[in-house]
């Protein structure tokens, strides 16, 4: 049975149906969730936030989108409600995530040579290195933190995205690229400073 | 005068994700041939997204397993009756 077809089940009261598409679905629900909030209680509250609104408004979904996309709608907006309290940081512009802010040349003279890691899997545990891709994650702003996961984690099209955040492809466009840079400035930072003390 | 690397890293998204025109990748591909700079900047926003994949959860704690077919079972008899 296709989604549609669940979906038609479950909107005329077919739990069967319905708990396959929450079965479909709910480790990605989860995996957003945790890396939204970076606290597996939160994480936990929203999964079940997710499906309870899910049934409270079944028959508000009209298949626009996938049923997946609709529910990562529900979860985006559980998961902001659980950051509400985090501080909101301004989008930055794209040239300061680059080794200088003045220069548009990465390779004049006068530029400073981007940090390159290597393949951090031989220098580091993966323990280790796991830590500070979470923790980068987790201090990315908000507004960064769910395009990029919900592009690169759930691969979700810019469309989708730019219909989930309620933004033009254009915008969501940007927002992805500079969360992109503003998570591998924050990566780069953290491994140079541990090669660095690794070498010393 | 030729494109500045500010530009090429505007492109870098969709270079990476391969939804950049042909001919525009050739560009780029070639600018990194000799831009030591933006070619690290597209390894490492390559590993970036590879690095953040690999620590990905796929399964839900088995404490949330426990309740949630339950709690929206319940739910589900509220509103649509056994």
């Amino acid at each position: 049975m296709n989604e549609r077809e669940l979906v038609t089940k479950a909107q005329a009261g077919d739990f069967q149906a319905f708990a396959t598409l929450v079965n479909a679905s709910k480790g990605r629900i989860y995996a957003l969730a945790l890396k939204m909030t970076a606290n597996e209680q939160d994480a936990e509250d929203i999964v079940q936030e997710t499906f309870l609104k899910a049934i409270d408004n079944i028959e508000q979904f009209r298949g626009e989108s996938s049923f997946g996309t609709w529910l990562y709608s529900i979860a985006l907006n559980q998961a902001r409600a659980h950051l509400a309290k985090q501080k909101q940081t301004d989008l930055k512009p794209i040239e300061d995530y680059l080794p200088t802010k003045s220069a548009d040349d990465l390779h004049r003279p006068d530029t400073h040579r981007l940090f390159d890691w290597k393949d951090p899997h031989q220098q580091l545990e993966d323990q280790e290195l796991k830590e500070i891709i979470d923790t980068a994650v987790a201090e990315l702003p908000v507004t960064y933190r769910e395009v990029f996961l919900l592009r690169y984690y759930e691969e979700l099209s810019i469309k989708e995205i730019a219909k989930l955040i309620k933004e033009s492809v254009a915008s969501t466009k940007s927002r992805v690229l500079r969360a992109r840079l503003a998570l591998r400035d924050a990566i780069s930072k953290a491994l140079e400073d541990r090669y660095g003390t690794q070498v010393s | 005068m030729g494109r500045k690397c500010l530009d090429y890293v505007n492109d870098l998204n969709d270079y990476l994700d391969g939804e950049l025109d042909p001919s525009l990748c050739d560009e780029i591909e070639k600018h990194i041939g000799h831009c030591e700079n933006c070619r690290i900047m597209v390894d490492t926003m390559k590993q970036t997204v590879t690095l953040c994949r690999e620590g990905k959860p796929e399964k839900l704690p088995a404490s949330l397993e426990d309740k949630l077919s339950g709690m929206l079972k319940a739910r589900w008899e509220k509103k649509f009756g056994k």
